[in-house]
């Protein structure tokens, strides 16, 4: 028993150390006198202040925020009502629940075909439309690779809710949207929002779309990040990584605490 | 909770437009813009900031990762959306053939006479119509003299036997097939197959040195001492020397490869007058030398060399009376293409490096 324990403790411990060591490194570094990262010349802040005079960067980090945000929730719209909608047809065995299943195949596609064909295709597109590249068609981009992320999770939350709830909403006299504003809707929240959150990170991170379909005022973060091997990663782009983790980390500490005062208060 | 949670998707679904609009309107609101594409962190952020203050001109610069993705996109603009692009040699060729660059008007360009006579003329601009050098990159060979036994000189000196598995390479294949063209006393550019096979085969001989191929942090694995001895770019061998003085860098007898990072203004740049004034700002011989020194490239500008610091100028500048055989790496065949794509990868093979 004793032995078991010890032996669970220790795999998550080397998955916690195989996880977290890179990371720790990747700080660690940032406040390393030398551009290099292969030795260690003393502590220093020269690095963030050299982050915080970078405009260029700064304004990348601000488009693909936008992006993300943007994309990830028009995906979240997108996703949820497909979701529901294909969900619907799902039990009835008519033409309609075939056309459900291909309709729901058919909106998997964009994240089954290669990124790169993916961002060409577009590029193509935008430019048949003479669209003008920039944020416009960069949302659209990655909306399209962010909706099937939400679909899927919404699509997994729905098939395992009870019709139950919606059926007796309706026999008390609920219309559609009633029933699903007041019943579906916040059943099937916490789908939404985790799938939201995988979508922006899919989206916050994306070089290969990004390149093609962005224009000549939208640079994001992650083109800026990949275009430095030209000429080196400096141990600046360490520094902004150290500062988005810890906001990644006061947002979940914050999540948290939220959600514990708040089944708190239920448990009242 | 229920109706708090469908607040804020309400909200979300109203702040979508509004971010938008905002990501769009900007084009419009700023009207004296250089737009400048180019990988990143290639300038100091003083020469940057000290431009923008100057002139007045806000600099909007945004970035590619690889030279086709930028004549891409360059195509797709048909020569326009940006006013001043800096690439590598061989994707301006094919940027000039096809109509995307306009020609330099040099009178708007008062320090032209600082370009070094060594970087014009070059392949893909024989005639200096359309752009300005800048930062010129020499495939360099580096070792570390205390952990290796032979006195390396040139490129033949890799095949030593000494060196088992303690060679670096970069990955680009015209650069190393060419090493071995070079030992064999050819062309980088030759488009004689039978010559290339040649060169694939004495290549093979090489891989039983070979510790690592890859692109980044070459310079990394030198000074902690995985490899030691490298074929790398400049800027890597400037960064290895600057942290370990103790490093030997070596122009090899055979002859040196040599790329040069060309400055070019697009067919139809929204703002040519911009890219003039960044031109001419850059090529600047204090200026230059400060760029030079941030980017770790050799200085293409005569009048910025005697400006570069001592630090730096044994690996920024080519040493007075440099006469070894350069040669710049050009287009050349599909065939030839073809076969040194084969003879890199059956070399990649047998290096163990797939």
């Amino acid at each position: 028993m004793n032995k078991q324990g010890f032996l669970k403790k220790g795999y998550v411990a080397v998955i916690l150390v195989l996880m977290y060591v890179p990371i720790l490194i990747v700080i660690i570094y940032s406040f390393n006198t030398s551009r290099l990262s292969s030795a260690w010349s003393g502590f220093s802040l020269r690095w963030y202040g050299e982050l915080f005079r970078d405009r260029a960067l700064f304004n990348a980090l601000r488009n693909s925020l936008v992006l993300s945000l943007s994309s990830s929730s028009l995906a979240a719209i997108i996703g949820t009502l497909g979701a529901v909608g294909t969900e619907r047809t799902a039990d009835a065995r008519s033409l309609r629940a075939r056309t459900g299943k291909i309709l729901e195949y058919l909106s998997l596609l964009p994240i089954m075909i290669p990124e790169i064909i993916l961002g060409m295709v577009l590029l193509v597109f935008f430019s048949l439309l003479a669209l003008p590249l920039g944020m416009f068609t960069l949302i659209i981009a990655h909306t399209c690779f962010c909706i099937p992320y939400v679909y899927m999770v919404v699509k997994a939350r729905l098939a395992g809710l009870d019709k139950s709830y919606v059926e007796a909403a309706k026999d008390l006299g609920a219309g559609d949207w009633r029933a699903f504003y007041d019943i579906t809707l916040p059943l099937i929240l916490p789908a939404i929002v985790s799938g939201m959150l995988i979508a922006f990170a899919m989206s916050f991170d994306d070089v290969i779309v990004s390149v093609f379909v962005t224009g000549p005022d939208t640079n994001t973060l992650p083109i800026r990040i990949f275009s430095q091997i030209k000429t080196g990663v400096t141990p600046k782009t360490n520094a902004l990584c150290t500062l988005l983790f810890a906001a990644t980390v006061i947002l979940c500490l914050a999540s948290a605490a939220l959600g514990k005062s708040r089944s708190n208060n239920r448990g009242i | 909770m229920k109706k708090n949670s469908v607040v804020l998707l309400t909200a979300a679904i109203f702040l979508i437009p509004f971010m938008v609009i905002s990501g769009c309107s900007k084009k419009d609101t700023v009207k004296k813009q250089l737009t400048l594409y180019t990988w990143a962190e290639m300038f100091p952020q003083e020469i940057l900031d000290g431009f923008e203050k100057d002139t007045g001109i806000a600099i909007n610069y945004v970035n590619f990762e690889e030279d086709e993705t930028m004549l891409t996109k360059l195509q797709t603009a048909k020569g326009g959306d940006y006013d001043l692009i800096i690439a590598d040699d061989y994707i301006i060729e094919t940027a000039i053939a096809e109509g995307l660059v306009q020609k330099l008007d040099k009178s708007k360009l008062s320090n032209y006479r600082n370009i070094n006579p060594l970087y014009q003329g070059p392949f893909y601009d024989p005639r200096d119509e359309y752009t300005v050098p800048y930062g010129a990159g020499v495939v360099t060979l580096v070792y570390d003299p205390s952990r290796v036994s032979v006195n390396i000189r040139g490129y033949a000196d890799l095949w030593d036997p000494s060196l088992k598995g303690q060679v670096g390479l970069l990955g680009n294949y015209r650069v190393i097939n060419g090493m071995a063209l070079k030992v064999l006393k050819q062309s980088y550019n030759t488009n004689d197959t039978a010559v290339i096979r040649q060169a694939g085969e004495r290549l093979l001989g090489l891989a039983p040195n070979i510790r690592l191929i890859r692109d980044d942090f070459l310079e990394e694995e030198l000074l902690s001492g995985e490899i030691a001895a490298a074929v790398m770019y400049t800027s890597q061998a400037t960064a290895a020397k600057l942290e370990n003085p103790e490093l030997e860098v070596v122009f090899p007898t055979e002859g040196i490869g040599f790329g040069i990072m060309g400055s070019f203004i697009p067919s139809k740049a929204p703002n040519a007058e911009a890219a003039y004034a960044f031109l001419n700002y850059i090529l600047d011989a204090r200026r230059g030398a400060e760029c030079f020194e941030y980017l770790g490239y050799y200085s293409t500008y005569t009048a910025s060399d005697p400006l570069i610091s001592d630090e730096y100028k044994s690996f920024l500048t080519l040493p007075a009376g440099f006469n070894v055989n350069m040669e710049m790496i050009q287009n050349i065949g599909e065939e030839a293409e073809e076969e040194h794509s084969r003879i890199w990868t059956a070399f990649r093979t047998a290096a163990g490096q797939q």
